[in-house]
């Protein structure tokens, strides 16, 4: 039996009704968070109204502790709400998750050290209740730059490469909803870069509804259709910055004037003096 | 691999078994001489030489009754550990009942065997059941507890992965929490059996007919020297003996060094609340307790006279005619008994913490004498006692001795082991300012031990206890212990079982007192290592 039809037939096993296959709109209507009892509650989230487009990259930025993972907790249904609520679709986040079809990348890669590379993305597969398909993993791994290091444990991998690992373990559930939160905090510049042109394309090819929670202006600008920028405690979205660049997007995106000029009014909205960034 | 401490390893003997092994053969040969030269117009210590002359002219006897005893302590070990298994997988699955289970199995742990074994002798008859249950008893918790604890210390990144597929409770057991667990399990097996083998030899102090219980009874009563110091050191070698072969099982199911076990707690912030929650929890405990015993003992229709209820302790210590003749025979037998076993313990858990320190400073000694006080830790009470007594004497310094003896060790491997949590690049910083390795330790390693000295602390509250009341009923004739050997014999037991009951609430007394302390302390000194 060759590869191609062993392939063919195990990702026939994960084909799902085609009206579902479609990216999902999120909503957060009136959303509140707030942590903790009585006297010692924190104010988390205040007053958080937004749409996901379907099939849109939306940006998060603010300071450390605004609040940006808890609102990607909230919509992952990681967290719920003090009052308000999250919709997808019209419906509540556990929806989406039961079928498999939400995926979250974490701060951290967060892979199982005793599971070799591949055995983890295959873990996804099972925790969504789809078929492992094997020849679909190595795929994606060799797509994410991790070819030769399927049977590598975690240990054995450099920080970017365990990251590429957790990327590929995102996508491997073809999920319509894609969270990241601050995916590439934790890796050096260079590798950030790499990343930051490969996401886009895995992403694109997958047309999911994805969320990107970061603390890199760059980063939010190179990658996103629309930018939000949070306040700090409690995190309220102080402003809506549409990215009209062009896709695919690439590294000499950077150096235009409508990048810089983007920059700037990320930068601006998030109270930090605009000519700094300018002179970056 | 990251570094703790950065003492460099010495070179000078090479591979630590043969670091081991030496320091076995020194010992050995200290300990021949000894006895020829100094001691030998006394007849308390026998010499290897002689051991082995006894072990080769009844080769038969020692056999069987080493194989009788390892039978029945493998049996126990399974028992014991598959409720273990059963009662941490059940925490993991219900959260809700781990304060109750915990509070369960810790009551069961501080029973004392010394009395658990005639009430499990009249109910059992001459079977072996009574050993195996005991050795079942003697495991369960240094097993349940490290993993409940393994299998709660997940990252929560890891519980997030699976919760954000919409996942539940068993397939993060599956998936994650057992197998992150397996180092937890891999340590507290290593304690657990040869705690096994000490469980079924209590077992057989009861009447069994066969083993090396039998054998340890037999020679303290004929007063045989080297009979006693054989089958001590029989016993001896088979709990290191099964602590090496669990260390190899776990060293093959899980790579690596074990972690080290500071807590069974989980992180709870102080309020009124909690503290309203840990009370009726107590209570409901206490309740459970009650109807369990009432019921089982209901249940299996076991005669009154030797198989009492709870409302049969209640009258013989409170409403009976002659209840307060009652109390004050058993507390004046449980004052005696305290008198022991607090200074022992309070001795056994310094000189465990000092020798650690000293560990520090004479790196070098560490190297050596670690795997040595490692294997001793397995060394049984059951053998320790009778060479003490034969050593010291029947009186009080013997029992003070034998609870600082049990204490010490574990405290001792604790304590060396919680000094090394130090990170390296904490020791890197004072090596930058030329340290000397004292201020190091008193700044650095001595506060980064507190979690690991208050673990040993705790878990050594019961086994001081045990240490003390197996003493007694071996040999001194004093305390709470012989009281339990004279109602045993004299079938007294209403007495009994409220000895079983008085004893147990001071075990359980005394591992929350130090549990108090040791949650102050830490808050005091290191508040982020309250869990």
């Amino acid at each position: 039996m060759t590869v191609d039809l062993a392939s063919d037939l195990a990702s026939r096993a994960n084909l799902r009704d085609p009206s579902a296959m479609s990216p999902p709109e999120v909503r957060v209507v009136q959303g509140n968070k707030t942590f903790g009892w009585g006297s010692t509650q924190v104010p988390a989230l205040a007053d958080i109204n937004l749409r996901l487009q379907p099939g849109s990259l939306t940006a998060l930025v603010g300071p450390s502790g605004c609040g940006k993972s808890t609102l990607l907790r909230v919509i992952a249904g990681l967290e719920t709400l003090s009052s308000g609520e999250v919709l997808i679709d019209g419906q509540p986040p556990a929806v989406l998750k039961q079928r498999g079809e939400i995926a979250v990348a974490f701060q951290d890669p967060s892979l199982l050290p005793w599971r070799t590379v591949e055995s983890n993305v295959a873990l996804a597969q099972t925790l969504a209740r789809q078929s492992v398909n094997r020849q679909a993993i190595r795929d994606l791994l060799a797509r994410v730059g991790l070819k030769g290091f399927e049977r590598a444990k975690p240990a054995e991998l450099s920080g970017g490469m365990r990251q590429r690992a957790a990327i590929a373990r995102c996508l491997i559930t073809q999920p319509r909803l894609l969270l990241l939160d601050e995916p590439f905090g934790a890796v050096d510049e260079l590798t950030r870069r790499r990343l930051n042109l490969e996401l886009p394309r895995l992403w694109e090819e997958r047309g999911a509804t994805a969320l990107l929670v970061t603390h890199s202006i760059d980063e939010a600008v190179l990658l996103a259709d629309e930018i939000l920028v949070m306040s700090v405690r409690p995190g309220r979205i102080v402003a809506r910055i549409p990215v009209r660049l062009p896709r695919p997007r690439q590294a000499q995106i950077l150096r235009s004037p409508e990048f810089h000029h983007l920059v700037a009014q990320v930068s601006e909205a998030l109270g930090l003096e605009p000519v700094l960034e300018g002179q970056r | 691999m990251n570094r703790l401490g950065s003492e460099p390893r010495a070179k000078l003997l090479g591979d630590p078994w043969v670091n081991s092994l030496l320091m076995v053969g020194a010992l050995l040969l200290a300990w021949e001489l000894l006895v020829r030269l100094l001691l030998s117009e006394r007849y308390i210590l026998a010499a290897p030489s002689a051991i082995l002359e006894r072990l080769a002219s009844r080769p038969d006897l020692y056999a069987r009754a080493l194989l009788v005893t390892l039978r029945e302590a493998a049996l126990g070990f399974l028992y014991g550990n598959g409720v273990a298994l059963l009662l941490a997988t059940l925490v993991a699955l219900v959260p809700v009942s781990e304060r109750l289970v915990q509070n369960l199995a810790l009551v069961v742990f501080c029973l004392p065997l010394v009395a658990t074994g005639p009430v499990l002798r009249v109910m059992f008859g001459t079977s072996d059941g009574p050993q195996i249950t005991l050795a079942a008893l003697a495991v369960y918790y240094t097993t349940f507890v490290p993993l409940v604890v393994g299998l709660r210390a997940i990252p929560a990144s890891w519980r997030d992965l699976v919760v954000s597929y919409g996942r539940g409770r068993l397939a993060m057991l599956r998936y994650v929490r057992a197998r992150a667990a397996v180092p937890y399990l891999v340590a507290g097996l290593q304690v657990a059996a040869p705690a096994a083998v000490l469980g079924a030899m209590v077992g057989e102090f009861t009447g069994a007919e066969r083993g090396m219980g039998v054998l340890v009874i037999q020679g303290i009563r004929s007063l045989d020297v080297v009979a006693t110091w054989t089958v001590a050191s029989l016993a001896t070698v088979a709990s290191i003996a099964v602590y090496l072969l669990a260390v190899a099982f776990g060293r093959w199911l899980s790579p690596g060094t074990p972690p080290l076990l500071l807590t069974a707690r989980p992180s709870r912030k102080p309020s009124p609340a909690a503290a309203w929650i840990s009370l009726g929890m107590a209570l409901l405990t206490g309740l459970l307790i009650l109807g369990v015993w009432q019921m089982s003992m209901d249940g299996l229709q076991l005669n009154r006279f030797f198989a009492k209820r709870p409302g049969d302790v209640w009258a013989f210590l409170v409403t009976h005619a002659n209840a307060g003749s009652h109390r004050r025979q058993l507390f004046q037998a449980l004052g005696s008994t305290l008198g022991v076993t607090v200074p022992g313990y309070f001795a056994g858990l310094g000189v465990g913490l000092l020798t650690a320190c000293g560990f520090e400073l004479f790196p070098l000694v560490r190297q050596g004498a670690m795997p040595v006080a490692i294997a001793l830790r397995s060394v049984p009470i059951i053998t320790t006692a009778p060479l003490v007594i034969i050593v010291m004497g029947r009186g009080g310094a013997s029992l003070i001795t034998l609870v600082a003896v049990m204490t010490f060790f574990p405290t001792l491997i604790a304590c060396a082991q919680g000094l090394r949590q130090v990170p390296g690049q904490v020791i890197d910083v004072f090596n930058t300012f030329a340290a000397h390795r004292l201020k190091i330790l008193v700044l650095a390693r001595l506060p980064a031990a507190l979690p690991a000295f208050f673990a040993a602390a705790r878990i050594a509250v019961p086994t001081a206890v045990l240490a003390a009341t197996v003493a007694e009923w071996l040999a001194t004739g004093t305390g709470i212990g012989n009281l339990m050997a004279l109602t045993y014999s004299t079938s007294n037991y209403g007495l009994l079982w409220s000895a079983v009951v008085v004893l147990t609430l001071v075990s359980v007394a005394g591992y929350g007192i130090v549990a108090g302390l040791e949650r102050w302390v830490l808050s005091q000194v290191a508040p982020e290592q309250v869990v």
